[in-house]
């Protein structure tokens, strides 16, 4: 009936195949002397990976080692930080952060993983918001959407990302700062969020540059504020947020960090790896393409802004 | 128009060319072999286009992801694995007819529908990608949500035999599908304390262990009779015209309604190929034949998946909205070479969308001949005795689960889904029902709540939306006509002779 010469076939494919597939043991003499990870932790397409896909191929000429990509996307960035939270701190394993992931959502929710855990290495870009408007919404400036929005509390729908994401957060500013009340839709992805505020569903959205800025170009959404302290390059005919009469000064940024525990030898060799490649010419015309805001910030300046951020958070 | 056009296609050059074809050979490969997916291959190759001109590069990710949707079907049909979901609607009458001896003909029905499928979403994507994309933005959380609820009611009826158990699939992939960390509300379901479900049940492995690994411990427990094997191991004679001009309205309607779910942001070749089977089997003339092998089934559903690939190309363009995963990607492929797809895109870059265009009308002929050749490549395949193929399988499976992130977690999920599949078939479960569940429940559960939230907790958004009222109304129609169906055929059955 049951042939015992495939039984035993499969049964010990099956675990030479599942041992076989556990992570080896790692012993590292000079480091690094093996591939390094940088965890996305997000799914790929989005800025996040583009920007990281970049940094990891510029990398190896100033590690010594490959850098490798490893998405691990899901739970809005929490499966992946939490994968390297948890991770062996060798240096091998880190994630490629944001805002969202490191500093506004360990604070507010209770996830598998603290800011604490984490040891930064240094921030790669830093981009403002662009508040923007679908090209048929009933105001053109920012100082017009805080009008309706006094006059109609409640009515004005925008485009949101997710809870406590980037876009979530421009909004919760905004709606502070201005004292308005307004109505987010969580779409769950910048994506879709872009996807209904052009489509006319939504009337705002707030994104980073090089995700808007063709749309504003183009005439298929408004440009309202950038929250910034000065007008962005790309943008010049956009006003701060500032010079609207709301103080928004956000931006979002993408940066490295390691697991907490990670050697300081270690930490301070990525370090110097980074620095340098921030300086490479070839790094610094690749990101240019992506349109990436490079703004390097190295590790003590980057600790600095994390705990001020976390402070403004708790507040 | 035209002379940009031409001037576009002399642009091109060689390389160009060159690259799509080697990148369709590649995403053959990578689509034959299960747990390789063209999103995984893609994101990796990605990297590697950012030093090549525009059309190389990204026409090399073009060939890898037409390459790859197709070659699922292979390992599908051979061996019920398939190599990526878009073909695990093809698994379903590609290996019973492998089974019965017409692996051939299964595979040259498969090549045959996706061309068909790829070229007529290419026409398509030529033609009307403007108006297309028009109607597609206007698409939010209600018209999909109305959508994925049609889809889930169409799928339980794909289910062969007893729709109780049908219903009870469902349900459970439903409540699999759930699992995980929910973005709407930060809430954490089903997780249990364990990081890795945070992201929920990943898709890829789950498909190959339920497909794969039940099939070799249903070989274990219950093996085919020695003469049921010998007809498995001959590949039978090759695909007649005949045959294949009878699913051509199948075709058709597969892949329009490919087509139409590929131009609409965030929808792609894995929910395709399960709508588009799942209606074919509603208008078929022989239905009972769905599941057992029949040629309408692997057309409706190879059509339907392969139509996608040149439609999710359409929002990417028009407004650089990913259609699917893999567009998503390849937007990061046209941003890192300093072109960002949307509105500008056919202003300032025209002369490269033309490029483009050419090569996906080449590499839909060069399928022709890579199709050929890899279904000559892999049919004897199905020569090999079940005592060395049942291990190999076994080996693959893990292989391929650990290869798409080099994580023990993908490993567990598909041994896991290979026992629960094993479960499910030996009590006559339908496994389809599961695996339509766990990709649109969850999607569908988050565009309820999105239109709720849109209208502020009003229902009557349903119908108060043009587009999401006629597919409602349409939706409604469908099950009248169904209700009535079976009500008719019930009667005629108790009519006196």
């Amino acid at each position: 009936m049951i042939s015992r010469t495939v039984l035993h076939a499969v049964i010990s494919a099956a675990t030479v195949c599942t041992i076989g597939a556990l992570p080896a043991t790692v012993a590292a003499e000079q480091f690094p002397d093996q591939p390094v990870r940088m965890v996305i932790p997000y799914p790929p397409g989005g800025a996040l990976s583009v920007t990281g896909a970049v940094i990891a191929t510029a990398a190896e000429a100033h590690l010594g080692q490959p850098m490798v990509s490893l998405i691990r996307a899901g739970g809005g960035g929490a499966v992946g930080a939490t994968f390297v939270a948890k991770s062996r701190a060798d240096g091998y394993t880190l994630l490629l952060g944001d805002p969202s992931i490191n500093v506004i959502r360990p604070v507010l929710e209770d996830l598998p993983y603290t800011a604490d855990e984490f040891v930064p290495i240094a921030r790669f870009t830093h981009s403002p918001f662009v508040f923007v408007a679908n090209k048929d919404a009933p105001f053109k400036s920012m100082k017009e959407l805080v009008a309706y929005a006094k006059d109609n509390p409640g009515k004005v729908v925008y485009s949101s990302d997710n809870i406590n994401g980037w876009t979530y957060t421009a909004f919760e500013i905004l709606k502070r700062e201005a004292d308005i009340n307004m109505r987010g839709v969580e779409f769950d992805g910048g994506g879709p969020a872009v996807t209904n505020v052009l489509g006319g569903n939504t009337l705002a959205y707030a994104g980073v540059p090089s995700v808007v800025q063709d749309y504003i170009a183009s005439g298929t959404l408004t440009a309202l504020c950038v929250s910034d302290t000065e007008r962005y390059a790309n943008l010049p005919d956009v006003p701060t947020c500032v010079e609207q009469g709301v103080d928004i000064k956000w931006g979002a940024w993408i940066g490295l960090f390691a697991p907490a525990k990670t050697p300081e030898d270690r930490v301070q060799r990525l370090r110097t790896a980074f620095n340098a490649l921030a300086e490479d010419d070839g790094f610094k015309a690749l990101m240019k393409r992506i349109n990436a805001d490079l703004n390097y910030l190295d590790q003590p300046a980057f600790s600095e802004m994390l705990s001020a951020d976390s402070k403004a958070v708790k507040n | 128009m035209f002379d940009t056009i031409i001037h576009a296609i002399s642009e091109l050059g060689y390389w160009a060319v060159l690259s799509a074809l080697g990148g369709l050979v590649l995403g053959v490969i990578v689509g034959a072999v299960p747990g390789l997916t063209a999103s995984i291959a893609v994101a990796i190759l990605l990297p590697l286009t950012f030093f090549l001109p525009a059309t190389v590069g990204i026409g090399f990710l073009l060939g890898v992801y037409k390459g790859a949707v197709y070659a699922g079907s292979i390992p599908a049909i051979l061996i019920n694995t398939p190599g990526t979901p878009a073909a695990a609607a093809t698994a379903m009458d590609g290996f019973a007819m492998t089974q019965q001896g017409k692996a051939k003909k299964a595979l040259h029905m498969a090549l045959f529908s996706s061309l068909f499928g790829d070229l007529f979403a290419t026409i398509v994507l030529l033609s009307v990608a403007a108006p297309l994309a028009a109607i597609a933005i206007q698409f939010s959380a209600p018209e999909y949500a109305v959508l994925f609820l049609a889809s889930l009611v169409l799928i339980a009826t794909v289910s062969a035999g007893d729709s109780l158990k049908g219903v009870l699939s469902a349900i459970a992939g439903a409540l699999v599908g759930c699992i995980g960390l929910d973005s709407l509300t930060v809430a954490q379901r089903f997780v249990f304390d364990v990081p890795e479900l945070l992201g929920g049940v990943p898709l890829v492995p789950l498909i190959v262990g339920m497909f794969a690994l039940s099939e070799v411990l249903i070989q274990i427990t219950s093996p085919l009779s020695e003469a049921s094997a010998q007809i498995s191991r001959t590949v039978g004679p090759p695909l007649q015209r005949k045959e294949a001009l009878k699913c051509l309205p199948t075709l058709f309607r597969s892949t329009s309604i490919g087509t139409f779910i590929g131009a609409l942001p965030g929808l792609g070749a894995e929910i395709a190929c399960w709508v588009a089977y799942g209606i074919a089997k509603q208008r078929s003339k022989n239905p009972q034949e769905f599941g057992k092998g029949s040629l309408e089934g692997i057309a409706a559903a190879e059509s339907g998946a392969n139509a996608t690939v040149p439609a999710t190309l359409i929002p990417m363009l028009i407004f650089g909205i990913p259609g699917d995963v893999v567009t998503a990607v390849l937007i990061g492929a046209f941003i890192a070479q300093g072109v960002t797809p949307g509105p500008l895109l056919f202003t300032n870059h025209a002369s490269l969308v033309y490029g483009l265009f050419a090569l996906l009308v080449f590499t839909n002929i060069a399928l022709i001949f890579v199709g050929l050749l890899s279904i000559r490549s892999f049919s004897w395949v199905v020569r090999i005795p079940s005592s060395v193929m049942m291990p190999a399988v076994v080996v693959i499976a893990v292989a391929g689960a650990y290869s798409i992130g080099s994580d023990p977690y993908d490993v567990v999920i598909m041994l896991i889904g290979g026992v629960l599949g094993y479960a499910m078939r030996i009590n006559g479960v339908p496994i389809p029902p599961f695996i339509i569940a766990v990709l649109l429940a969850p999607q569908f559960e988050k565009m309820l709540r999105q239109s709720l939230s849109l209208s502020n907790g009003d229902f009557t958004i349903f119908v108060s939306r043009p587009i999401s009222a006629s597919l409602l109304a349409g939706f409604v129609l469908f099950i009248l006509l169904l209700v009535g169906k079976a009500a008719w055929s019930k009667r005629r059955a108790a009519l006196p002779l």
